[in-house]
């Protein structure tokens, strides 16, 4: 029990870490830059302005809303103080809605979307990969060109090629967003139908894409561990094959939770871009119209949620591990 | 002193007997190497027997084929295994795999440090291994049946609750003997099994075989290795094998003190020159390799790193060739032609 | 190396990623000599005209009515003519107004053009006004009927200028594309902007392959540099830098591009810049690879030579190490290239990809595609090819690295 405590502990203060230090990039970067971000939207915004009067309005009123007339460190105070009580901004978009209430009605979407896709997109991938290994001869030489190739066609491009084929020209699902968008989301049965509809596509892109990437990974730990010696051994001591690949495939599953908690953010990016494709209402989507319309504390707070979120998932993927691999618990011994 | 004791046990019955075995693997690209060509011998009760020769000689593929379970790459082709009067070498593999192997005849792997699956409890492989033979087998027998064999063997009982990754590596090398052994296997076949550790961990693999063998939980050992000063202490019987075939057979002492072919007497010579030092020569001290046994040698395969090969050594087949007490070798020399070609060095 | 160079070429993945990826290459270098010119440039008023080959209505009608036109008669040419210009609703209402007049429907059918045309000359009757129809309606299949007509009897149409007739064009009239003096191929048509996609497409993979290249140097010599220092130095050095590489692989690389493609102000962000950044985003993986490849190799026998010989760290890593990684550096490499083309694809679609007026990227192409809506009104010139680009790339690369890990990582070969 020693070692799993130690193995947790050390896991809670590298995420505690991880997210200070997070939460300082995000304030840090965009002010590192050479051109503030105060300038870089009053530039924006004032584009075509002739009147120098109202763009130095303009300015200054951004320089109070965020401060920069004040020395970092101050700035930062301001930042972490607003963080802690929950006040991201209010939105140049879509002003005067807070951020806070933009993030909170899209962050919803995005969990159960990329959650259960990048789970089942996992589990389908190991599968595969395990199949690939154990069977080899047609199905692996089919399996790893195909994986290769789906492993590479980018998320956005998976997304359009769905669109395109299911609702474009077949017409069996609809072409954007969560919902028809004639509907007030509430729980009535015919607007949960009409989710489930819209849910599908932009499901299945993510799903297809994070397959071939880990049934590549499941098949090579597959291969590895069937040529380990445990397997001759348990073999040479009577024990049925089918047991054994249990226990080989058991032992090659759990190293691919590591690479899931490895490539979860790369695979968020991806399912971000899906969703702008689709228009899902998520945190993609968000943060694609904050950027077209230059929102800054929009965008600093997507950035900001999705890290915490990708963290948070690896935080919770590195416990997981903790304690159904042994391995890790004697690692902790020495 | 131990094999006097162990000549005490010795009741004449034969456990194992092998009869021109003949294996081979077929690599990737279906060329077949001939690894083992024709292997014969017998233990009887109570005795050891020690397999030498250097790597690639065919010693562990010996042990492989001698569990009588073959799986790609290794091949049977011809001969006999038959435990306690039991031929197992026609059997159906799926007999073979429930009816023999772990209860007749066990085997300890060379790198038994990564023997035991490394995320499972050992009692759960424990189980699995008795299940393997007799699925109805009771959870609460086993595990009382498994304390009590480790504690035999001086292992502490908490292993059983452990994974192997938390064991140190002779901890693994005594679990991997205790478990092999766990449904009293008429033979044990150990190749190399002490390769990778210490000498006192050696030490303690070889006493934890013997005591096995002396409380009767096993009936007749194999043991392969390199490393010919532990053959001389542990086993009764000495075999060298080169390129897949048996070169000499006899007992230790006879081995060790009265070498009789060129190859035994090239490696037990560089034993008994300690100032040479043993370790470091060992079996490596005749130059040359042996032969690819793709495509094996006509005459003698030893004939081409043979200091003292006739001409025609490398085209006439050589037989085995009984002598003294039950005594075997392989060459095409005769005994005194050879006692005369050793005293002159 | 001769040697290894043969067993690269021998596996099967990376010749068929490398014959792609050359494939991609050489277009890319010879497409512009055929096709010069800037890949930006907009030649359509319109937008997505469809792939096909553009013939100029003007010269054609200006060609030498003696010379250069030739007499056709082609049997089935009024029939095509007629069977384009009957829409399908026409024929609906052909037959609705053919069931009106009593005419059995049994068997009739819609797109077999002549026999359809043979009823309704034989049924119509302009004065014949079937109950409850309204006079529009009427008045609607007369001009139907007038159309059909003035397809089957108009002879020729003359070519005016000033007021001058210059010519005639009967039906029978042909000229070869050969002597138009203006015909345009446009492969896959024009996109959004009216500019010929497959010149913007070669255009854009050149980019795109440089961006990529940039930001795989870029982040192969970050984290060579960081990987080596890490690992052969180690102490607080190594502990610093795995600090910063573990840091960086749990925060999203994805993320910092965004925030930081979005602090740089538009007119900074040209190709160039972007590329530095994935780059700078994307170092940590390769640092880690090298770093326990080098402390696998820090203490092997012929580096503790070298240490011996009192050589100088630089040289010991240049002679003794640098050689030993060199085959996981170059598949780290390929991996960036491959890995940076996408993020640019990725940024590009969120908005934030490199600003150009010159040059487009294959991200920015999928940007505007997407933007006005190629992907629903069915203009699949406009965004797939550039989709199958960026797979074809990213394949290829990911091909060749797994080829090259199957000579160098044998255990996997089978």
């Amino acid at each position: 029990m020693k070692g799993y405590r130690k193995y947790f502990g050390k896991k809670l203060i590298w995420f505690l870490i991880t997210l200070v230090c997070a939460v300082i990039l995000n304030f840090i970067l965009p002010r590192l830059m050479p051109s503030d971000p105060v300038s870089a939207i009053t530039g924006k915004l004032a584009a075509g302005m002739s009147d120098a009067a109202a763009v130095r309005e303009i300015y200054e009123r951004y320089q109070e809303e965020f401060g920069t007339n004040k020395p970092m460190i101050v700035q930062f105070g301001l930042f972490v103080k607003n963080l802690f009580q929950g006040n991201l901004g209010k939105s140049f978009s879509q002003y005067p809605r807070e951020v806070s209430d933009i993030i909170a009605s899209s962050i919803g979407w995005t969990v159960c979307l990329q959650l259960p896709a990048i789970l089942v997109g996992w589990i389908i991938g190991n599968v595969l990969g395990a199949m690939a290994a154990y069977l080899r001869k047609g199905f692996d030489k089919v399996l790893l060109p195909v994986s290769i190739f789906l492993g590479n066609v980018p998320a956005f491009a998976m997304s359009v090629v769905l669109l395109v084929i299911f609702a474009v020209n077949l017409k069996i699902a609809p072409i954007a967003g969560g919902y028809a968008h004639d509907m007030i989301p509430n729980f009535s049965w015919p607007f949960i139908k009409s989710v489930i509809s819209h849910y599908q596509l932009p499901f299945w892109s993510i799903v297809i894409i994070s397959i071939g990437g880990q049934a590549i990974g499941m098949r090579s730990m597959s291969i590895y561990e069937l040529n380990a010696d445990y397997v001759k051994y348990s073999r040479f001591l009577g024990i049925k094959d089918s047991k054994i690949v249990g226990y080989v495939f058991r032992n090659a599953m759990l190293p691919q939770i590591t690479g899931l908690a490895m490539s979860i953010g790369t695979m968020m990016g991806g399912a971000l871009v899906a969703e702008i494709i689709f228009s899902y209402p998520g945190l993609g989507s968000a943060m694609y119209k904050a950027v077209v319309a230059a929102d800054y504390p929009l965008i600093s707070a997507c950035t900001l949620i999705i890290t915490v979120m990708v963290l948070v998932a690896n935080f919770l993927l590195d416990i997981v591990y903790g304690f159904i691999d042994p391995r890790v618990k004697a690692a902790q011994v020495d | 002193m131990a094999n006097e004791n162990m000549e005490k046990k010795s009741s004449g019955k034969v456990m194992l007997e092998v009869r021109n075995l003949k294996t081979k693997y077929v690599t990737r690209f279906g060329e077949s190497v001939y690894a083992v060509d024709g292997v014969s011998f017998k233990i009887e009760e109570g005795k050891s027997l020690g397999i030498a020769g250097e790597s690639g000689c065919g010693k562990s593929t010996l042990a492989l084929s001698l569990m009588g379970y073959y799986f790609p790459p290794l091949h049977y082709m011809s001969g006999d295994i038959i435990i306690d009067g039991k031929n197992i070498s026609g059997m159906d593999p799926d007999t073979v795999r429930k009816t023999i192997l772990g209860t007749e005849i066990a085997y300890i792997p060379q790198a038994a440090m990564n023997a035991l699956n490394p995320t499972q409890k050992i009692i759960r492989f424990i189980e699995d291994v008795v299940h393997a033979h007799d699925p109805k087998a009771d959870k609460k027998a086993i595990r009382e049946m498994a304390e009590a064999r480790f504690a035999e063997l001086g292992l502490p009982a908490k292993v059983l609750d452990q994974h192997a990754v938390e064991l140190s590596g002779g901890m693994k090398q005594r679990t991997v003997i205790a478990v092999s052994t766990i449904l009293n296997p008429k033979v044990l076949i150990a190749d190399e099994p002490s390769s990778a550790l210490d000498v006192t961990s050696q030490k303690m693999v070889i006493r934890m075989m013997r005591e096995l063998m002396e409380k009767g939980h096993i009936k007749a050992m194999v043991f392969i290795t390199h490393e010919l000063p532990l053959l001389y202490n542990v086993t009764d019987d000495i075999m060298v094998m080169y390129a897949g075939q048996i070169v000499e057979r006899g007992t230790a002492k006879e081995m060790v003190f009265d070498p009789t072919h060129p190859y035994s007497h090239g490696l037990m010579g560089s034993i008994l020159v300690p100032e040479e030092g043993t370790r470091g020569h060992k079996l490596t001290a005749i130059p040359g390799t042996p032969p690819n046994l793709k495509h094996p040698p006509n005459g003698c395969r030893f004939a081409e790193r043979c200091k003292y090969a006739k001409p025609e050594c490398k085209f006439y087949t050589v037989p085995e060739k009984a002598f003294g007490e039950d005594r075997m070798y392989r060459c095409l020399l005769s005994l005194d032609e050879l006692k005369e070609v050793y005293s002159h060095e | 190396m001769k040697n290894t160079l043969r067993n690269v070429f021998h596996s099967g993945k990376f010749v068929a990623g490398f014959v792609i990826f050359m494939f991609l290459l050489v277009t890319i270098i010879v497409y512009p000599l055929i096709n010069p010119g800037s890949p930006l440039e907009q030649i359509g008023v319109g937008t997505f005209a469809k792939p096909g080959t553009y013939v100029s209505l003007y010269d054609a009608a200006k060609t030498n009515p003696d010379r250069e036109r030739e007499t056709l008669r082609l049997a089935d040419a009024d029939d095509k003519r007629l069977a384009k210009a009957l829409s399908d609703s026409d024929r609906v209402l052909m037959v609705e107004w053919l069931g009106l007049k009593g005419v059995d429907l049994e068997g009739i059918d819609y797109q077999d053009t002549e026999a359809l045309l043979e009823l309704w000359h034989a049924n119509y009757d302009a004065s014949f006004k079937p109950k409850g129809m309204t006079s529009a309606a009427q008045k609607k299949y007369k001009r139907l009927n007038d159309a059909l007509l003035d397809l089957q009897t108009a002879d020729a149409l003359s070519v005016m200028s000033d007021g001058e007739q210059l010519s005639l064009i009967r039906k029978t009239d042909y000229v070869n594309v050969g002597t138009v003096t203006n015909v345009k191929f446009l492969p896959l048509g024009t996109d959004n902007f009216g500019r010929d996609v497959l010149k913007e497409l070669v255009g854009a993979t050149k980019t795109s392959l440089g961006v990529g290249l940039v930001a795989g140097i870029v982040a192969t010599l970050l984290g060579l540099a960081m990987g080596l220092l890490s690992g052969y130095v180690g102490g607080i050095v190594d502990d610093f830098i795995m600090f910063i590489t573990n840091l960086f692989t749990v925060i999203p690389g994805f993320i910092l591009l965004i925030l930081i493609s979005y602090s740089i102000s538009q007119e900074f962000r040209g190709p160039a810049t972007v590329a530095a950044v994935i780059g700078f985003t994307s170092w940590p993986w390769t640092a880690r690879s090298v770093r326990s490849q080098v402390i696998s190799l820090r203490n092997r026998d012929h580096v503790n030579l070298s240490k011996l010989s009192g050589h100088s760290m630089l040289r010991i890593v240049v002679t003794d190490i640098l050689p030993y990684i060199a085959s996981y550096v170059v598949m780290a490499f390929i991996l960036q290239v491959s890995s940076g083309i996408l993020s640019e694809a990725q940024l590009s679609l969120l908005g934030l990809g490199p600003k150009t007026t010159t040059t487009p990227t294959l991200g920015l192409m999928m940007n505007w595609a997407m933007m006005y809506s190629a992907h629903t009104n069915g203009s699949w010139w406009a965004y797939f090819p550039v989709i199958l680009t960026i797979t074809l790339i990213s394949f290829s690369l990911n091909l060749m690295n797994t080829g090259l890990d199957q000579v160098f990582n044998p255990t996997l070969r089978d």
